[in-house]
C-alpha cells in the first residue's frame, strides 16, 4: 500500500479540436450570448434579440454539421478522445439541431398569447403579483439561453467517448429542462408539480448512472469507453463490478429515454410541461438519449452483448407493451402521446438490441422520422385552444373534423404514422427496425412488436374516431392560426410523408452514417 | 483496505437510494440524492486509489461541481412549488395522475 | 496507521478546545441573564425578527445561499490548474480564462438584474 504521487512534469498539455466540436460550442456560445442579453439588453427588446441569437445559433450549428460529415469521411475523435466525431453521431446531431429548430417556432410562439411560458417563474399562482406581471405583458425571456444549453448538452450526450463527458452532458441537458418544465404560463400548479417530479426522479436516476461509472471505473482503470470493451476482452465479462456497473448504468440510461420500468416520470411531465417544451423533450431529449444508449452498448458493452442481451429484451418488451396497453386509458392528449413516447422507446430498443449496423442505421432513421412526426404533432396541440388555454382533454377534441378538417386531417396523418401505418415514415421506421431485429434473431421481440403495434393502432384510431365522426361540441374550442406554428406542423407533415413515400434517400443517409460504426 | 471504503460507499449508496423512496419531504429527498451522490465519490477515490491512477479524482471534482449545480436548480424548484402550496411534502403533489 | 496520529491529535486538541471554552466560560464569566443571551447567535448581528408562525427564513436568504454555492464550487478547478499551471503553458492559461469567462457572464447576469441587492 504505497500512497499514489504523480510525478509533477508527467502531465501532457491536452489539446482541442475546435473546428470538430464547432457545433457544440456554436450552441453553448450562443447560450452565453443570450445570457449577456439578458443582463444588458433593455426588456423591450429582449425577446427579439433571444430569438435571433438562438435561431442563428442552430442554423450556424446545423451547418457546420452537414459540412463536418461532408467534408472528409467523419471518424475521428476529439478533445484527447472524451468526444467522437463520427457518422452516427453527426447524424443524430444534425436531426436534434433540425428538431430544436423546429421546436424553437413553438417555444417563440406569441400569437396564441404573449408567450407558451409564465410572465414570471418568480410569482405565486393566483396572487396579486402573477395578475400584475401578466397585466404588464412580461416574458420570461431567460427560456432562450436555458433551451439553448440544454440543446448543447443533448449534441455531447450521444458525442460523449467517456462516461464522464457524459455524465456531465447528462446534466447540462437535463438541469435546463428541469427548470423549463416548471415555467408553463397556464395551469401553472400542474407544471410546477411536474418540475419537481422530473427533478427528483431524474436527480436519483443520475446517482444511478454516476455510481454504474464508478463501477466500471473500478473494473476497468478508466472510464473511456474503448478502454472498458478492452479490459471486458481481456479479464472476461463474469467480474462483479462490471455486472453492477452495467446495471446501474443502465438504469439511468434507460430513465432518460423513459423505456420500463422507468417510464413513470414520461405521463407526468409531458402532460405538466409548456407544450412547446413537451415538443422538444419529446423529440430532441429522446433523438439525445437514445444515441447515448446506441453509443454506450456499441462501443463499451459490444463485446458484453450475450449478458445484456436478455435484461434489454425484457426492458423492450415491457416498455412497448405498457406504452401501448396504458396508452388507451387516457383522457388527455399529451398523456397519450406520452404513452405513445414510451411504446416508441420500445421499438427503438428493438434497433439498439440488434448490434449491428442495420440496427444502427435502422435506429437512426426511425429517431429522424419519429423525432419530426412528433414535434408536428404537439404543435397541432398548441393550436386547438379552449378560453383556458390548450384543450387539453380528448372530449375537447370531438368533432372537431368537422369544423376544422384540416387541422383534424393532419392531427390524424401524425397519429397514422404513429400507428406505423403505410406511407408515413411511421411505417418506413418500424419495417427498418424489426428487419434489423430479425436479421439479429430476435424474432420473439419483433412479434411482440407487432402485437403491441396493433393495440397502439387501436388508441390512435379512436381518437380519429372521435374528431371525425363525433358531433361537434357546441363550445367546441378554437383553432388558432399562426405562421411560426403553422411552418412546424407543414414541416412535420411534410417529412412524415416523404419519408413514408420515397425513404429512400433519407434510408441511404442512415446506412451512410452507420457505415463505419461508432469511433473508438 | 479500499475494499473498506467501497462497503462504506455501497452502505451510504443504498441509505440515499432508501431515502429517496420512503421520505416524504422534497428537500428530505433531495438530500439523500445528495448523499448518493457524495457515496459515489467515496467509490471514485477508493478505486483511485487501487488503481493508482488519480483519474477517479479529478472525476470526484467533476462530481462535486455538478452536484452544486443540481442543488441549486433543485432547491430553487422546490422552493417555487413550496411557495405555491406552503408544502414541500411529495405526497401533496398529486394533480398529474394516471 | 502512524499517518493518522496527527489527526487524532489534532481532532483531540479541537474537542479538549472546544469542551474546555464552554466549562472554562460557566465558571469565569459574569452571569447575567437577560433576552439577548437566549437569542440565536447570528455571526454577532442583531438577530433577525422571526415572522409569526414560525422561524422561517426570507426567499432572500435561499438565493443568496444558491449563488454562493455556484460560485463558490467554482474555485475547485482552479486549485488543480494552479498547481499543475507551470506544466500547462500556453493552452491552461487560455483555458482558465474562457472558463472565467463564463462564470463572469453569469455573475454579469445576476448582478445587473439585481440578484445581489438585499432589498
Amino acid at each position: 500500500m504505497t500512497p499514489v504521487y504523480m510525478a509533477a512534469g508527467d502531465i501532457p498539455t491536452p489539446h482541442i479540436e475546435y473546428g470538430r466540436l464547432a457545433p457544440v460550442l456554436i450552441v453553448l456560445g450562443a447560450a452565453c450570448v443570450g445570457v449577456l442579453v439578458e443582463a444588458l439588453a433593455p426588456r423591450a427588446q429582449r425577446y427579439g434579440l433571444q430569438v435571433l441569437v438562438s435561431v442563428v445559433g442552430l442554423v450556424a450549428a446545423f451547418a457546420w454539421t452537414i459540412a463536418l460529415g461532408i467534408g472528409d469521411q467523419p471518424h475521428h475523435v476529439a478533445a484527447m478522445g472524451a468526444v467522437g466525431v463520427d457518422g452516427p453521431t453527426l447524424f443524430i446531431q444534425g436531426t436534434i439541431l433540425v428538431l430544436a429548430l423546429m421546436s424553437m417556432l413553438l417555444i417563440a410562439e406569441r400569437r396564441h398569447e404573449d408567450s407558451p411560458f409564465t410572465a414570471q417563474a418568480s410569482t405565486v399562482p393566483g396572487s396579486p403579483e402573477e395578475r400584475e406581471s401578466l397585466v404588464a405583458g412580461l416574458v420570461q425571456t431567460e427560456i432562450y439561453p436555458l433551451v439553448l444549453f440544454a440543446v448543447g448538452g443533448m449534441l455531447i450526450f450521444p458525442a460523449a467517448n467517456d462516461l464522464l463527458t457524459m455524465f456531465v452532458a447528462l446534466e447540462v441537458m437535463s438541469l435546463p429542462l428541469y427548470l423549463l418544465c416548471g415555467l408553463a404560463r397556464r395551469r401553472r400548479l400542474l407544471s410546477q408539480e411536474a418540475a419537481v417530479k422530473y427533478f427528483l426522479l431524474g436527480a436519483f436516476s443520475s446517482a444511478f448512472f454516476l455510481y454504474g461509472t464508478a463501477m466500471l471505473y473500478g473494473f476497468a482503470g478508466s472510464v473511456r469507453l474503448s478502454e472498458i470493451a478492452a479490459a471486458i476482452s481481456k479479464q472476461g465479462g463474469d467480474e462483479p463490478l462490471l455486472l453492477a456497473g452495467v446495471a446501474l448504468l443502465s438504469v439511468g440510461l434507460l430513465f432518460k429515454m423513459g423505456a420500463a420500468p422507468f417510464q413513470a416520470w414520461k405521463p407526468d411531465v409531458y402532460q405538466g410541461a409548456p407544450t412547446a417544451l413537451t415538443a422538444l423533450m419529446a423529440s430532441c431529449t429522446l433523438v439525445a438519449a437514445v444515441g447515448g444508449v446506441l453509443r454506450v452498448f456499441y462501443v463499451g458493452l459490444e463485446t458484453l452483448r450475450w449478458d445484456w442481451r436478455p435484461m434489454m429484451w425484457a426492458v423492450a418488451i415491457l416498455t412497448m407493451l405498457v406504452g401501448a396497453i396504458v396508452a388507451i386509458t387516457q383522457t388527455d392528449v399529451k398523456r397519450m402521446l406520452a404513452y405513445s413516447s414510451i411504446a416508441h422507446g420500445g421499438f427503438l430498443l428493438t434497433g439498439v438490441i440488434a448490434t449491428n449496423k442495420a440496427g444502427l442505421s435502422s435506429t437512426l432513421f426511425y429517431l429522424a422520422a419519429y423525432g419530426f412526426t412528433t414535434v408536428g404533432a404537439f404543435a397541432v396541440i398548441t393550436m386547438v385552444r379552449d378560453a383556458g388555454g390548450e384543450a387539453g382533454h380528448l372530449s375537447r377534441w370531438a368533432g372537431l373534423g368537422k369544423r376544422q378538417p384540416l387541422v383534424a386531417g393532419t392531427f390524424a396523418f401524425f397519429l397514422l404514422a404513429f400507428a406505423g401505418i403505410p406511407l408515413t415514415s411511421g411505417f418506413t421506421g418500424k419495417f427498418a427496425v424489426f428487419q434489423a431485429a430479425m436479421a439479429g434473431g430476435a424474432m420473439p421481440l419483433v412479434i411482440v412488436g407487432v402485437v403491441s403495434s396493433a393495440i397502439a393502432a387501436f388508441f390512435y384510431v379512436r381518437v380519429i374516431v372521435l374528431m371525425f365522426f363525433s358531433e361537434p361540441l357546441a363550445d367546441g374550442p378554437t383553432v388558432s392560426f399562426s405562421p411560426a406554428t403553422a411552418t412546424a406542423v407543414a414541416v412535420g407533415a411534410f417529412v412524415t410523408l416523404v419519408l413514408g413515400v420515397i425513404p429512400a434517400p433519407a434510408l441511404h443517409l442512415a446506412q451512410s452514417a452507420a457505415n463505419q460504426l461508432f469511433v473508438r | 483496505m479500499t475494499g473498506h471504503y467501497l462497503v462504506l460507499s455501497a452502505i451510504l449508496f443504498t441509505i440515499g437510494g432508501i431515502g429517496v423512496l420512503i421520505r416524504r419531504n422534497a428537500i428530505v429527498v433531495f438530500m439523500c440524492v445528495e448523499l448518493m451522490l457524495n457515496a459515489t465519490n467515496l467509490a471514485f477515490v477508493s478505486f483511485a486509489r487501487m488503481h493508482g491512477s488519480l483519474d477517479g479524482q479529478i472525476i470526484a471534482f467533476f462530481v462535486m461541481v455538478v452536484a452544486a449545480a443540481e442543488v441549486v436548480v433543485g432547491l430553487a424548484i422546490i422552493m417555487t412549488i413550496f411557495r405555491s402550496r406552503k408544502s414541500s411534502s411529495v405526497d401533496d403533489a398529486n394533480l398529474l395522475k394516471y | 496507521m502512524n499517518l493518522y496520529v496527527p489527526i487524532v491529535v489534532l481532532g483531540a486538541l479541537a474537542l479538549l478546545f472546544a469542551v474546555g471554552s464552554v466549562i472554562m466560560g460557566s465558571f469565569t464569566g459574569p452571569k447575567r441573564w437577560n433576552r439577548a443571551r437566549l437569542e440565536a447567535y447570528e455571526c454577532g448581528i442583531e438577530p433577525t425578527p422571526q415572522p409569526v408562525g414560525g422561524g422561517r427564513f426570507p426567499v432572500k436568504y435561499y438565493l443568496t445561499a444558491m449563488l454562493f454555492i455556484v460560485f463558490d464550487i467554482e474555485i475547485i478547478f482552479l486549485y488543480p490548474w494552479a498547481v499543475a499551471f507551470d506544466h500547462m503553458g500556453l493552452f491552461g492559461l487560455v483555458e482558465m480564462v474562457l472558463f472565467i469567462v463564463t462564470v463572469l457572464i453569469a455573475y454579469a447576469y445576476v448582478w445587473r438584474r439585481g440578484g445581489l441587492e438585499w432589498d
